[in-house]
C-alpha cells in the first residue's frame, strides 16, 4: 500500500469507527479519545485527518449520504418503467443501502438531527434529495398542485422516521419485509389506495420470489 | 404561560394548588431547565444554568436528580404528561373517530404552538439530550398509534392497510412539526392542521373524505 493508500485507509477507518460508536452511543457521548482507540490510530494521525469529533462526523453524514443518493437515484433512473415503479425501485435500494449499512444509516437519519446544525442541515438536504423522486407524482393525480404543499417532505419524513425506529430498535436485517408497506404509503396519496396497495402487492412477490 | 411557568402542570393530578406546586422543589428545577434550555439549547445548557433558573442549590439539584439527562427526561414528563390530557379531553369532546382524530391534532398543535419553547423541548431538544431522551420520545409518539389505529373500523378497507400505517403517519407528523419548530416557527404551528388532517385521514377515510374534512379544518 502506498503512502496515499495508506492515510485513505486511515481516514476509511476513522469514518467507520465515528460512525459505530455514534451509531451505538449518540453523538454527544462520543469522545475523540474512544474514536481513535476504535480506529486504531494515534491522535495525531486523526488531527491529520480532522480537526475535531465534529469534523469527522460531518465528512461521515457526506460520504454516507453520497453513497446511498447515488444508489437511490441511479435505482430510480434506471428503473424505465412507470413513475411508481421508478419509486419502487428507488425504496427498494434506498432499504437497501441502509439494512447494509446500518451504523452510517442510523448517524444520517437519527444521530444527524441532534448533532448541531450543521449535521442536522445535511440530514435535511438527505431527506429533499427523496422528497424529490415522489414530486412528478403529482402528475398522476388529478388534483395535483392542490396536494398539500408540504406532501412529498412529509411522506419522505415518515420514511425515515420508520427506518430510523427499526434501526434503533436493531432490526435492520428485518427491514426488507416492511418494503411493500412502505411503498404503499408512499403512493397511496398519488395513485390512490388500489393502485398503491396493488404495487406493494407486486413488490412483496418479488420479494418472497 | 412561560417555560418558568411550567412548574405546576398539570394542576389537577396531584392535587396540590398552584402555588404549594410552584414551591415545590423538583418542579422549580423542572421549569429551571425548561427555561435555560429554551435559552441555550440542551446541549450548551450547565447545572448552574438550571439551579440559576430555579433558583435552588446545586445541593438541592443531585438531592432531586443525579444529573441534566435525568432533568430533562422528567421535564418531557411533564410536557408530555399535560399535552397527553389536553389531547384526551380534545377528542373526548366528539362523537366519531374523524372528529376526534381532527380535535386531537387541533389540540395538540394549538398548544406547541402556544408553547415554542416547549415544542422546542419536547421536538427538538429530546434529540440532544441522550439516547434515553431519544427512546421516551419514540415510545410517546408511539402512544398516538392505537388511537389512530382506531381509524381502521372506519371503513371495510381498513383491515386491509398495512401494519406500519400508523407508524409511518405520526413519523410523517412528527416529522411536519419537528422542520417547522426547527426553522423558528412554531408559533405557527397551527398553519399546519390541514396538511395533518388530510394526512392523518388518509389511509382510513380515502382520499375525497379526507380532503373535505381538511378544507373543513383550515
Amino acid at each position: 500500500m502506498g503512502r496515499g493508500g495508506a492515510a485513505a485507509d486511515q481516514r476509511r477507518r476513522i469514518l467507520e469507527a465515528t460512525a459505530e460508536l455514534i451509531a451505538g452511543q449518540g453523538y454527544q457521548e462520543t469522545t475523540m479519545e474512544q474514536i481513535v482507540r476504535r480506529a486504531r490510530v494515534g491522535y495525531k494521525t486523526f488531527y491529520k485527518h480532522f480537526p475535531d469529533r465534529e469534523a469527522a462526523f460531518l465528512a461521515l453524514l457526506d460520504a454516507a449520504t453520497a453513497h446511498t443518493v447515488e444508489r437511490v437515484e441511479g435505482a430510480y433512473e434506471r428503473e424505465e418503467g412507470p413513475w411508481p415503479d421508478r419509486v419502487g425501485a428507488a425504496l427498494g435500494a434506498l432499504f437497501e443501502d441502509v439494512a447494509a449499512h446500518p451504523a452510517a444509516a442510523r448517524c444520517v437519519l437519527v444521530e444527524a438531527t441532534a448533532a448541531g446544525n450543521e449535521a442536522a442541515a445535511k440530514h435535511e438536504a438527505a431527506l429533499k434529495r427523496l422528497a424529490k423522486l415522489l414530486r412528478p407524482g403529482r402528475e398522476l393525480n388529478p388534483r395535483r398542485e392542490k396536494l398539500p404543499q408540504t406532501l412529498e417532505e412529509t411522506l419522505s419524513g415518515g420514511v425515515v422516521w420508520v427506518l430510523g425506529q427499526r434501526l434503533m430498535a436493531g432490526e435492520a436485517a428485518k427491514l426488507r419485509a416492511l418494503l411493500p408497506e412502505t411503498l404503499e404509503f408512499l403512493l397511496r396519496p398519488y395513485v390512490g389506495e388500489e393502485e398503491a396497495a396493488r404495487e406493494a402487492g407486486e413488490t412483496a412477490e418479488a420479494i418472497s420470489a | 404561560m412561560s417555560a418558568e411557568e411550567l412548574g405546576p402542570l398539570p394542576a389537577g393530578r396531584h392535587g396540590y394548588s398552584r402555588e404549594q406546586v410552584a414551591h415545590h422543589q423538583r418542579e422549580r428545577l423542572i421549569a429551571g431547565l425548561a427555561a435555560a434550555v429554551a435559552e441555550k439549547g440542551y446541549a450548551a445548557t450547565t447545572l448552574s444554568d438550571i439551579v440559576r433558573h430555579a433558583k435552588v442549590s446545586r445541593r438541592v439539584f443531585y438531592a432531586n436528580f443525579e444529573r441534566k439527562e435525568e432533568c430533562f427526561l422528567a421535564a418531557f414528563e411533564v410536557v408530555a404528561e399535560h399535552l397527553r390530557e389536553l389531547v384526551a379531553a380534545a377528542a373526548g369532546e366528539a362523537e366519531r373517530w374523524p372528529a376526534q382524530t381532527i380535535a386531537a391534532l387541533r389540540a395538540a398543535l394549538a398548544f406547541l404552538a402556544a408553547e415554542p419553547d416547549l415544542a422546542r423541548l419536547c421536538l427538538l431538544e429530546s434529540r440532544a439530550a441522550g439516547p434515553a431522551a431519544t427512546v421516551r420520545f419514540a415510545e410517546a409518539v408511539a402512544e398516538a398509534a392505537p388511537p389512530l389505529a382506531r381509524g381502521r373500523a372506519e371503513r371495510p378497507t381498513g383491515a386491509r392497510l398495512p401494519a406500519s400505517t400508523e407508524d409511518s403517519t405520526l413519523g410523517s407528523l412528527v416529522s411536519l412539526a419537528q422542520r417547522k419548530v426547527a426553522v423558528g416557527e412554531a408559533e405557527r404551528l397551527e398553519d399546519l392542521l390541514p396538511d395533518c388532517v388530510e394526512l392523518v385521514l388518509l389511509p382510513y377515510l380515502g382520499p375525497a373524505e379526507a380532503a373535505r374534512l381538511a378544507r373543513e379544518a383550515a
